[in-house]
């Protein structure tokens, strides 16, 4: 723990700058790339409301801003989990030349992925904004909800990349796993009931025990229900899932402490 | 030479192994178990130890597959011995080589802040360095360009400007680099053999060619198939390598 302290101080300058540099690279090819940051969301918003308004009749309020925060949201955990799986080789060169604890890179993607979140959600403010959704001072839900976000995916990640290592077909696995867990989040459709008359997609008992045991589906209702429903969100299931999340990071950081010196003599 | 006994390095009866297992597949471990039971292991350092003093300089020779780059990898923290000690002694450590993480896409002014951070460099320590890195590379207005749009020339010039001029106490040397055309390699020869000696400085170089150590080294290690087999000054150890490898 002290350890991981000393060492995220050391290298926290490292983080900042390769996060910025990647995403300047990105940016350096065409000036406009960055216009995708909010074109992807926004077309696959209309890709899915054609799905859900058009051939699922959902009558969701505020549907743009609903499947908006899905969206984004996972996004951000898909491409931090699915970039864990290669990191470790993908930065062959640095790891083959230079010590540095290898989650690093997890919080240089995470600092890539999540700056890249929160510009697409400029595009939950604008269309807040246009469909007058009455904010309260439940919205400052979103600062401990982000911080369950970041520890959970940080958590999944260290364990993820570990493995992603050793075992050359990860990705394919874990590109079928994320695949259902984008289903089982809502992203599109809402899995709980909102208000009295809006029936979640999800029956009675199961969207609970879903709500509980996918954080992902848990976050991301929280996030709605704080920002567009004023509802308040499940504040004892955050408690579980930061604690677990804590929990994965402290386990996926030991791991990692302990074998990464290997990891040269793999890839 | 004054005589100072303080210890720059100090590697305990070290061995490092390399598991000589290919990645696992999921598929594969399913489908046929039974060929991912044998876990060969290949030994490539087998408990070798020494000492270098504080402002020494030390050859490592040997043939290829030795252990050379293995030992000088432990050495620079890259890998950790599977058995056995390596101690610094708190000195900061280096492993003088090209280009560390340059990211194509970016300048290579940026390419200096990040190469820079990740041997372990503060921003100001860089920013202090700046100019003179940008100097001794010689890439005048190309420094604002992209990596990519360089030369291998130009690419190498610029890591050793980078490895050179931001120094550790100690430095590790994989085979001393020759790069850039006649007019820099000599001038970086030049840089590193005023980086090598000065007396403040612990160095081990690793190459092949028992030339370049004799004028450059203070004491060799002769490292054979994982095991030392001499070590002493350039006049003891080198003449019998080279009696040996002809």
């Amino acid at each position: 723990m002290g350890r991981f302290i000393k060492d995220f101080k050391k290298f926290f300058n490292y983080i900042v700058f390769s996060s910025k540099a990647e995403l300047k690279s990105e940016v350096a090819d065409s000036f406009l790339s960055w216009l995708w940051w909010f074109l992807d969301p926004l077309l696959y918003m209309l890709v899915y409301s054609f799905i859900a308004v058009v051939v699922f009749k959902s009558n969701v309020p505020y549907f743009p801003v609903f499947v908006f925060l899905g969206l984004n949201t996972w996004t951000f955990f898909q491409k931090t989990v699915k970039a864990g799986v290669k990191l470790v080789s993908s930065k062959k060169m640095i790891v083959t030349k230079v010590y540095i604890p290898k989650y690093m890179f997890i919080f240089e993607k995470i600092g890539v992925y999540g700056f890249k979140m929160i510009v697409s959600n400029l595009l939950v403010v604008i269309t807040m904004i246009g469909y007058h959704v009455p904010l309260t001072w439940k919205a400052l839900w979103i600062i401990p909800i982000s911080l369950v976000l970041v520890t959970v995916t940080f958590g999944v990640t260290t364990i993820v990349m570990h493995f992603g290592v050793f075992v050359e077909d990860l990705l394919n696995v874990i590109t079928v796993i994320l695949q259902l867990g984008f289903y089982l989040s809502g992203i599109f459709y809402s899995i709980e009931p909102i208000g009295e008359k809006i029936v979640g997609r999800v029956p009675a008992p199961f969207y609970e025990y879903l709500i509980k045991l996918n954080p992902m589906a848990l976050l991301i209702t929280d996030l709605r229900r704080v920002l567009l429903y004023n509802e308040n969100p499940h504040w004892v299931m955050m408690c579980v899932w930061f604690f677990v999340g804590v929990v994965l990071s402290f386990v996926g950081t030991t791991i990692i402490y302990k074998f990464e010196n290997s990891y040269v003599k793999v890839i | 030479m004054a005589e100072v006994t303080e210890k720059a390095i100090s590697v305990t009866d070290v061995k490092i192994r390399y598991r000589v297992f290919k990645k696992i597949s999921l598929l594969k471990t399913i489908l046929a178990p039974h060929k991912y039971k044998k876990t060969e292991l290949f030994e490539a350092v087998k408990g070798v130890t020494f000492e270098v003093p504080k402002g020494q300089i030390l050859g490592i020779v040997g043939k290829n597959g030795s252990g050379k780059s293995t030992l000088l990898k432990a050495i620079a923290g890259i890998f950790s011995p599977d058995e056995g000690v390596i101690d610094l002694h708190g000195h900061s450590v280096s492993l003088l080589s090209i280009g560390v993480g340059f990211v194509n896409k970016l300048s290579g002014r940026e390419n200096i802040y990040l190469s820079g951070m990740l041997l372990g460099f503060s921003r100001e320590q860089i920013d202090e360095k700046l100019d003179e890195i940008i100097e001794f590379s010689e890439l005048g207005d190309f420094i604002d360009r992209p990596v990519k749009t360089y030369s291998s020339g130009m690419y190498s010039k610029l890591a050793f400007s980078i490895t050179a001029i931001l120094e550790t106490e100690i430095m590790l040397i994989d085979e001393v680099l020759s790069v850039g055309d006649a007019k820099f390699k000599k001038k970086s020869y030049e840089k590193m053999k005023s980086l090598i000696t000065n007396a403040d400085r612990t160095v081990v170089i690793v190459s092949h060619s028992s030339e370049t150590l004799r004028k450059l080294c203070d004491t060799i290690l002769w490292l054979h198939e994982g095991e030392v087999k001499m070590q002493g000054s350039c006049d003891e150890v080198l003449p019998k390598y080279e009696e040996f490898m002809s």
